[in-house]
């Protein structure tokens, strides 16, 4: 076994290790403290391995992995935040007795990112997508109140919802993947040649959409992640929330251009971006306002992605891909602070709330930070055109949105003035602010969009700038006129789906009554000498 | 008409009879005279047919006559099984019906918890 | 006489194992019988681990010829006389029940041991000669080739299985008892008369006697119509699921896993073979569209029923109904193949995977509200609380079996689901495909709505009634983890199932 072929083994494989250790209650009670520890086999492999592809199985069939370019930028960035969230998950659990539930869930879901990240065959993708939903819902389910429980709920359930579209839409996929290979890499070759291109599209595309929530069916996000643990929704946010994005920029065939489904996958998102911001302006719980700027950015992504379809943009993948990670470790930092704020009181606050509104604005496209780089590296994606103009739009949304929430953050500290976070607190949110720094200024060039120092000149300063000055002009008005908003309820889509989910469950009724009525004797006796009838008529063979 | 052919439809009228029995009275004792109404109309079809297989040339096929005894032992086991579990029936509540499922006015098929 | 078919009418190496999978359990229920009282678990035990050995050395058979096992029995040749024959389905199916039961039994130790002190109880006792008569009927529906010899086993079949309805003797489970023992009478009615007309028609009821001189006319669809109504009626598929609710959900725990994992089986697989191997040439779509509709319903209603349910065993005897439902997906699937000339193997072992991971993943859902029931006293759905601090394998064994059920990987209902869809999709089929996704994510909810119900932390205070043997925990968590990492039978280097099914390929138009 080489190398790399180790690397990746040992990516996957240490997280599972771990969660298969958790069956003895006494490895268990330790593990806790071992969070941290999980990802980074993850992150060497990111950094180290190469492009060949680790196969097992047999001739029947092959699990494989492989990491490709959009894969290795996001599980580095993925690895520093599960590492960063772990270590902030191990201070979190001194304060709980059962912390059995959170470490299962969250190895299980680390399992399952590392694994989605590195799957190279549509089956392997499939299961480890489904490991990853699952034990993402475990995750929120952690919370423990009813809110989380109505939250894992929601969440386990679109996430199924989408991975049936998604198997579907696999399905079709393979049976026209040339040789009966299962690898990813030949699946956007296969889609575009495909009889069922349409179909075989749409489904991956729903099903991938609704994960990466994209409107109307985003609800689930800001319910999770305000009943999720701290830890538990910086990693969904940051981490989980790509893989679906991950596998839209595989899966979809960059090298056609299909405007049909770019161009309404780009309107879809933008709305998205634009619709996330709008109700996130209406919340008072930061986290929601951050899930909402989840929304809002996954979005963006979406649109992005979409219009590199739509004109068939081989390039796009990447401008994608880099600024999925960008948001990935800046929502991820953002959550923390959420953290970091509620146990720090007002005399210490500047310290957290400053690098706070460095990364928030930064999502904004603030210039020098991450953010401006990541705004840059799609720019050539999205062209000047109407897209281009949405975007800087929804870059003046999102500063407004990120000061509302930092407003809200400012409002959320310890009562106690004096208090100060726990260093077990303090010091991921430190690596994670670092890291959202200074890793996409690393990476900028390695991913070879463009240089670094294209970044300093002062148009591309001035391009940045003007829409976070814009933005401040409806903050200042949301912050003078913002009480007569009307509340939106957390989760807003979802109050229309309980109430369709009410209708369901009285069908529910009448179709048990129907089924009560068939159970009786003479029913069903009548019923199998009709069925004897009807299956002789059916097997006459008229031709 | 001959006499397979009158035989098949004396089977036919049995299994008509033992249908009409098993489906529409409600007491099982009468539901297992009917399983068994029926249960003869098919061995006198079988018999009619072995019958029919000796007309054309043969003493008489044999075969149907082995299935045939195998056919009502076994229609006698189940016969001796249901009327064991009907006098269970009886011991127990005294009332010998299969109507527990609900009517169809009440809200639930369930019985209530134990 | 083609020579393929004189071929089979061989005995061949290893024959004599189909006569002992049938043979002992029969001999292991009777010496029960004779030495009685704890003895009978005895016997028992022991039977099952000579029936498992047997069931593997039947498979090794198989697998080593290639060819379907055959055993003439006293060397009299079809149509005369009677042979026992294993193709691959067989023999697939003659493992899982062997597992499945050997799972049972190690579970039902501990729920029927015969109480020290007492020479004989009556529940204990039955049951477990009970149970090795199920098993040797099913043995013997799956490796008997002739349709009369296959009445028979079905109906030993329920003789066998409407007792364990009524184990405990309650008024409610006699009745259920009765009401299932009568309809499943109405149902072997119709297939003998079927029968009956078959041999009227052919003079045969071997199975590749038949396959051959079976043509489509007027006795051959009555005949198939009545047969295959008769088994639907014994397998429960909705609407004539009155008796399987309250029949499996009265019956005591293992009796369940026994009666909704495999006894239903036993009639799907002998329709299944009808089907494929004896009247490939008179089947049509449109009847097969029937079959798969009545399963969509079920899927449907079954799911939806499940879901108000308030007690766990009857909300698991409603997944069953549901289930079954899926087993009959795949008919129209495989004779869609057939008609387009195509090869329907990879349908037929989408159902066949299908079963197998509901049999084992059935069986633990049961067992596992069996101990349930045991540790908290009732079954209430809403009322779970503290389960999984009380039994947390058994937690993990039904969310796994749960899984299998829903159709996550790798589980082997992912992998049926997996196929199904494929030829689903391939046939032009796709509202079969879009009926599996629906099911799949109803039975997602229930399950959830209990796994998550079992993980509230129980009241203060609050004790087991009873606390549960380890190993009855580990033999449930087994069987579903079975059924959870069936789907990596995608690794098997042949297919098994396909071994010595030449009956279908065989019969030529005359």
């Amino acid at each position: 076994m080489k190398a790399s072929d180790l690397l990746i083994a040992t990516a996957v494989g240490a997280p599972l290790a771990m969660l298969l250790a958790c069956l003895s209650p006494a490895i268990r009670k330790r593990m806790p403290t071992l969070l941290g520890f999980a990802p980074i086999p993850a992150l060497a492999a990111a950094l180290l391995a190469d492009g060949t592809p680790l196969m097992f199985g047999n001739a029947q069939f092959e699990f494989s992995f492989a990491m490709d370019k959009p894969g290795a930028i996001l599980l580095t960035v993925a690895a520093i935040l599960w590492i960063a969230a772990g270590a902030y998950a191990t201070t979190w659990l001194r304060n709980t007795d059962n912390a059995g539930g959170l470490v299962v869930c969250w190895l299980m879901t680390l399992t399952g990112c590392v694994g989605v990240f590195l799957a190279a065959d549509i089956v392997g993708f499939y299961f480890l997508l489904a490991v990853l939903s699952v034990g993402a819902s475990g995750l929120v389910l952690q919370g423990g109140t009813l809110k989380a429980l109505r939250a894992s709920a929601v969440y386990l359930g679109v996430a199924l919802l989408a991975e049936a579209f998604l198997l579907a839409g696999l399905v079709m996929l393979a049976l026209v993947m040339p040789h009966g290979s299962l690898l990813i890499r030949d699946a956007a070759a296969a889609i575009s040649t495909s009889p069922w291109r349409d179909l075989t599209l749409g489904l991956l595309v729903v099903g991938l959409g609704i994960k990466a929530g994209l409107v109307p069916l985003h609800f689930w996000m800001p319910l999770a992640y305000d009943a999720a643990p701290i830890p538990a929704s910086a990693v969904m946010s940051g981490a989980v929330v790509k893989a679906s994005a991950l596998a839209l920029i595989r899966f979809l065939p960059f090298d056609a251009a299909l405007p049909d489904f770019g161009l309404p996958l780009a309107a879809i998102g933008f709305f998205g971006a634009f619709y996330g911001v709008a109700i996130g302006v209406t919340q008072s719980e930061p986290k929601v306002v951050l899930a909402y700027s989840s929304v809002s950015q996954m979005g963006f992504l979406v649109a992005v992605i979409g219009m590199g379809l739509a004109v068939g943009n081989a390039d796009a993948a990447l401008a994608a891909s880099f600024y999925a990670a960008h948001h990935l470790l800046a929502k991820g930092a953002l959550f923390l602070a959420v953290g970091v704020v509620a146990t720090t009181g007002r005399h210490r606050l500047w310290l957290v709330l400053l690098p706070a509104a460095v990364l928030a604005l930064g999502i904004g496209g603030l210039p020098l930070t991450g953010g401006a780089l990541a705004k840059l590296a799609v720019k050539p994606v999205l062209g000047d055109g109407l897209a281009g103009l949405l975007a800087d739009l929804s870059a003046i949304g999102t500063t407004m949105l990120m000061f509302h929430f930092l407003s809200r953050l400012a409002a959320s500290t310890a009562s106690i003035p004096s208090t100060s976070a726990p260093v077990g607190f303090a010091l991921p949110w430190l690596l994670m602010f670092v890291a959202a720094i200074a890793v996409p200024w690393k990476s900028y060039p390695l991913t070879g969009i463009g240089i670094g120092s294209y970044a300093f000149q002062p148009e591309i300063l001035w391009a940045a700038s003007w829409p976070i000055l814009i933005g401040i002009v409806p903050m200042l008005v949301l912050w003078r006129w913002g009480r007569h908003l009307p509340q939106m309820p957390e989760g807003d889509l979802m109050t229309v789906g309980e109430r369709a989910m009410r209708k369901v469950i009285t069908w529910g009724y009448g179709l048990e009554r129907a089924e009560g009525l068939l159970r009786r004797w003479p029913v069903a006796t009548l019923m199998l000498l009709a069925l004897a009838v009807f299956l002789g008529r059916m097997l006459i063979d008229w031709r | 008409m001959n006499g397979p052919t009158l035989f098949g439809l004396c089977a036919a009228a049995l299994v008509g009879f033992g249908l009409y029995g098993l489906i529409v009275n409600p007491q099982p004792l009468r539901k297992i005279i009917g399983f068994n109404i029926i249960g003869s109309g098919v061995f006198l079809l079988f018999g009619a047919i072995a019958r029919r297989g000796a007309a054309v040339g043969m003493g008489g096929d044999p075969v149907p006559q082995a299935l045939l005894i195998t056919g009502i032992v076994v229609a006698f086991s189940a016969t001796a099984l249901a009327v064991a579990l009907l006098l269970r029936l009886f011991d127990e509540g005294g009332l010998v019906t299969l109507a527990s499922e609900a009517p169809p006015t009440k809200t639930t098929a369930d019985p209530p918890d134990a | 006489m083609s020579p393929s078919l004189s071929a089979q009418n061989l005995t061949t190496l290893g024959g004599l194992l189909l006569v002992l999978a049938i043979l002992v359990p029969f001999a292991g229920m009777l010496i029960g019988f004779v030495f009685g009282g704890g003895n009978a678990q005895r016997v028992a035990l022991a039977t099952l681990a000579a029936g498992l050995a047997i069931a593997i050395a039947i498979a090794n058979a198989l697998a080593q010829s290639g060819k379907a096992v055959v055993y003439i029995l006293g060397g009299w040749m079809p149509p005369l006389g009677v042979a026992l024959r294993a193709d691959g389905l067989s023999v697939v199916m003659l493992l899982t029940v062997a597992v499945v039961i050997c799972g049972i039994g190690v579970y039902a130790r501990a729920d029927f041991g015969t109480p020290s002190g007492v020479k004989e109880a009556r529940a204990p006792l039955i049951f477990w000669l009970l149970l090795l008569a199920v098993w040797g009927s099913l043995n013997l529906v799956f490796v008997s080739g002739d349709l009369f010899t296959l009445y028979v086993a079905l109906e030993l079949l329920t003789f066998a299985a409407v007792p364990l309805v009524s184990l405990d003797g309650r008024t409610e489970t006699v009745r259920s008892a009765l009401r299932y023992l009568l309809y499943a009478l109405l149902g072997s009615v119709l297939y003998l008369l079927g029968a009956v007309l078959l041999y009227g028609a052919y003079g045969t009821l071997d199975i590749p006697l038949l396959a051959a001189r079976v043509r489509p006319e007027p006795a051959a669809w009555a005949a198939l119509a009545l047969m295959i109504a008769g088994l639907l009626a014994k397998t429960a598929l909705f609407p004539l699921h009155l008796w399987l609710p309250p029949a499996h959900a009265g019956a005591p725990a293992a009796a369940s896993a026994v009666l909704s994992g495999l006894v239903i089986k036993g009639s799907w697989f002998l329709a299944m073979r009808l089907w494929f191997d004896v009247f490939a040439d008179v089947v049509t779509l449109p009847a097969a569209q029937t079959l798969a509709a009545l399963g969509a319903a079920a899927i449907l209603v079954g799911n939806v029923v499940a879901l108000r349910q308030t007690r766990l065993k009857l909300l698991i005897a409603y997944s069953t109904v549901a289930q079954i439902g899926y087993l009959f997906l795949m008919f129209p699937l495989a004779t869609g193949l057939a008609t387009a000339g195509l090869d329907s193997a990879m349908a037929v072992n989408g159902g066949m995977l299908q079963a197998i991971s509901h049999a084992t993943a059935k069986a633990a859902m049961f067992m596992a509200a069996g101990l349930v029931y045991t540790t908290l006293g009732h079954d209430r759905v809403a009322d779970l609380r503290g389960v999984a601090s009380a039994l947390p394998m058994t937690v993990l064994a039904f969310a796994l079996a749960g899984a299998s059920l829903i159709g996550l990987p790798p589980s082997g209902g992912f992998l049926a689901k997996w196929l199904l869809i494929s030829v689903a999709i391939t046939t032009a089929q796709w509202w079969w495909a879009l009926v599996m996704l629906v099911g799949g994510l109803l039975t997602s909810v229930y399950v959830f709505i209990v796994v998550v119900r079992t993980l509230a932390p129980a009241h203060v205070g609050w004790n087991p009634k009873t606390t549960v043997p380890r190993y009855q925990q580990a033999a449930v968590l087994a069987l579903a983890l079975c059924s959870f990492l069936l789907g990596a039978a995608v690794l098997c280097p042949v297919d098994v199932t396909q071994i010595g099914r030449t009956v279908s390929r065989n019969t030529v138009l005359p």
